[in-house]
């Protein structure tokens, strides 16, 4: 037993120094599966010496979970709007220290003070993107114009969809005519027959690929990302974007510094390595959602450019998610509700 | 001795099954953080018909997918215990060797053999057999195989170690004294491997029930399953005292179940 004692007090006393020595040399990054390229990564690291941890989630609501229940301590996370306002509203995040971020007036004007943090203090962009329809037009030859077209019978088992039940509900309020963010007991009553419609013919719920499902050939309509649907565009034409005529809404990533983060310098830093345009470019050419780098968009190719999915035609002006409460359980259960009646 | 025991068990064991309980209990705010405060609303909740439904759909498929692992490991189990022992060692490596690969990476491994334009569907295909690709991947046969595949070589090993010690000489005498093959397997063989079988149903049934991620990987997360909604809770609805109150029903099913197997496995002999 005693010998057990020395090596774990060895060992406490071996992390205690490396916390120490290791606190401007570390940043613990909290971010999304497949958004940072490590390209980016490791030219921060050779250029500031501070070696970055690399954590990742899969939904907005995951990423506010692991925060909330502690034990980690992340330098650096990024939010999706919606939940940056939650965040905001509860005090959960730090002002950015925005003197030692220059490189802020590369960003483009309509992705500033945004409705989730209006006074900007607190939030940086990072990508920004819409939830849209693929068409995999070498097999359905009909055209698709909108949620109603898709959810078609003779689409049964054909369709790949984001497991993301906020999205579900809100494509189903679109159809009825309500708001994005019109959620309460009376328009989750209005939805849900018509999610009972929609559900049944849906093949495959994935958030973390759904383009595999339309590249392998299991599904021939998707509602996705639209970095996903870029990507599936440029592996091949026949894979076509549509932005749903009912509604859509734009989302937008950003980066952003919890409170209590135990190195908010070195978190600042990377933020303004990631607004260089050269930076930001390399972050576009292997995750190709909408650059609300003005500076990055420049360095891009005109074909990068011309992505309908990176970025829509006519650039149509798109509301924005916002914070709901409590009603997320309910929306959970409508779908579970609806997913187990099948 | 027993106390480094006692120390992992109130650690690992009773400290998170205590904090499942207290929660279970509990209320949320806004955000999800969990606010102490008395309620058997979450329990309430638990017992409604939608995740009723869950409940019953989960243990279907965790007893047709131990159905399956017993109809498939027992033979594999009983000719590997009888195999000359260096064989017999190779054979048991041979089981192992897929736990050397992470397990997503051979579900996914699943994905590229039944998927539409796959493996599968290219050999049947090309020989013939079918004129149009099958409907494999994102079905509720995908799940069965992707549970059979994850769980079997839990039910091979300990039915292995009880047929191991099978002493030949019984299976001799029973033929000797004028037993058929299948009165000597219902009579001798059945019993004395029975501690085995019933380690294994524990070892299968259990986890399959709570299992998610071949839910969602294979059946394209259609059909939700226990596991689903009870990380559905944590991850998307910000409900972790619904969930926690799930995971506690979850763990007294469990207890029940193995009281059960434990009162049954018992009687012949001692449970392995």
């Amino acid at each position: 037993m005693k010998s057990i004692r020395r090596v774990l007090a060895l060992a406490s006393l071996a992390v205690c120094s490396v916390a120490l020595s290791g606190a401007d040399k570390e940043l613990n990054l909290f971010a999304w599966s497949e958004y940072v390229p490590a390209k980016v990564i490791e030219g921060f690291t050779k250029e500031t010496g501070i070696k970055v941890n690399y954590e990742t989630f899969a939904s907005g609501e995951e990423m506010l979970a692991k925060l909330l229940a502690g034990g980690a301590a992340y330098d650096l996370i990024q939010p999706p709007d919606y939940m940056a306002e939650t965040m905001i509203k509860n005090g959960l995040l730090a002002p950015i220290d925005f003197s030692r971020v220059p490189n802020m007036a590369n960003l483009a004007p309509e992705f500033l003070r945004l409705p989730h943090d209006p006074a900007q203090k607190f939030t940086v962009p990072y990508m920004a993107g819409t939830v849209g329809i693929v068409v995999n037009t070498e097999r359905i030859k009909t055209p698709i114009m909108g949620y109603a077209d898709v959810f078609q019978p003779r689409h049964k088992n054909r369709i790949v969809v984001v497991n993301d039940n906020r999205e579900l509900i809100t494509w189903a309020l679109y159809v009825a005519g309500g708001q994005t963010n019109e959620i309460n007991a009376a328009s989750i009553a209005k939805a849900r027959p018509i999610l009972a419609r929609w559900i049944p013919l849906i093949k495959v719920f994935d958030s973390d690929s759904p383009k595999t499902a339309l590249l392998n050939g299991d599904c021939d309509l998707g509602i996705v990302w639209s970095g996903e649907a870029a990507l599936l565009y440029n592996e091949n034409k026949k894979f076509v974007y549509v932005l749903p005529v009912e509604g859509a809404h734009r989302f937008v990533d950003l980066m952003a510094i919890p409170k209590g983060a135990p190195n908010p310098a070195a978190a600042t830093l990377f933020i303004d390595y990631v607004l260089r345009p050269e930076v930001s470019k390399l972050i576009s050419d292997a995750f190709p959602y909408t650059n609300p780098n003005a500076a990055a968009r420049k360095l891009l190719s005109a074909e990068q450019l011309a992505n309908p999915a990176s970025y829509p035609p006519g650039a149509p002006v798109l509301g924005a998610m916002r914070a709901i409460g409590k009603e997320a359980a309910q929306v959970d259960k409508l779908v579970t509700d609806l997913k187990s009646a099948r | 001795m027993l106390a480094p025991l006692l120390i992992w068990l109130l650690v690992f064991v009773l400290v998170p099954l205590g904090i499942l309980a207290v929660f279970s209990f509990c209320e949320r705010d806004e955000i999800g953080r969990v606010v102490f405060s008395f309620t058997w609303e979450n329990y309430g909740r638990v017992f409604d018909a939608t995740y009723l439904m869950v409940f019953a759909r989960s243990i279907g498929y965790a007893a047709l997918t131990t159905g399956l692992c017993v109809l498939l490991g027992f033979p594999v189990a009983w000719f590997v215990a009888r195999c000359a022992p260096a064989l017999r060692q190779r054979l048991l490596l041979l089981l192992m060797v897929p736990f050397w690969t992470s397990f997503l990476i051979r579900t996914y491994a699943w994905i590229t053999i039944l998927k539409s334009e796959g493996l599968l569907n290219s050999l049947l295909l090309g020989l013939g057999l079918v004129s149009a690709p099958l409907e494999l991947l994102y079905t509720p046969f995908a799940v069965v195989v992707g549970l059979v595949y994850t769980y079997l070589p839990f039910m091979i090993l300990p039915i292995y170690s009880s047929a191991e010690k099978v002493d030949g000489a019984l299976i001799e005498a029973a033929y000797d004294l004028g037993c058929g093959p299948f009165r000597t397997f219902t009579e001798i063989i059945l019993p004395l491997t029975k501690p085995g079988i019933y380690a294994g149903v524990l070892l299968v049934f259990v986890p399959a029930i709570g299992m998610f991620a071949v839910t969602d990987l294979l059946g394209g997360a259609r059909v939700p399953m226990l596991g689903n909604v009870i990380q559905n809770q944590f991850f998307q609805a910000r409900d972790w005292p619904f969930g926690a109150a799930l995971g506690v029903v979850f763990t007294l099913l469990f207890a029940v179940a193995y009281w059960f197997l434990q009162r049954r496995g018992a009687r012949p002999g001692s449970f392995a």
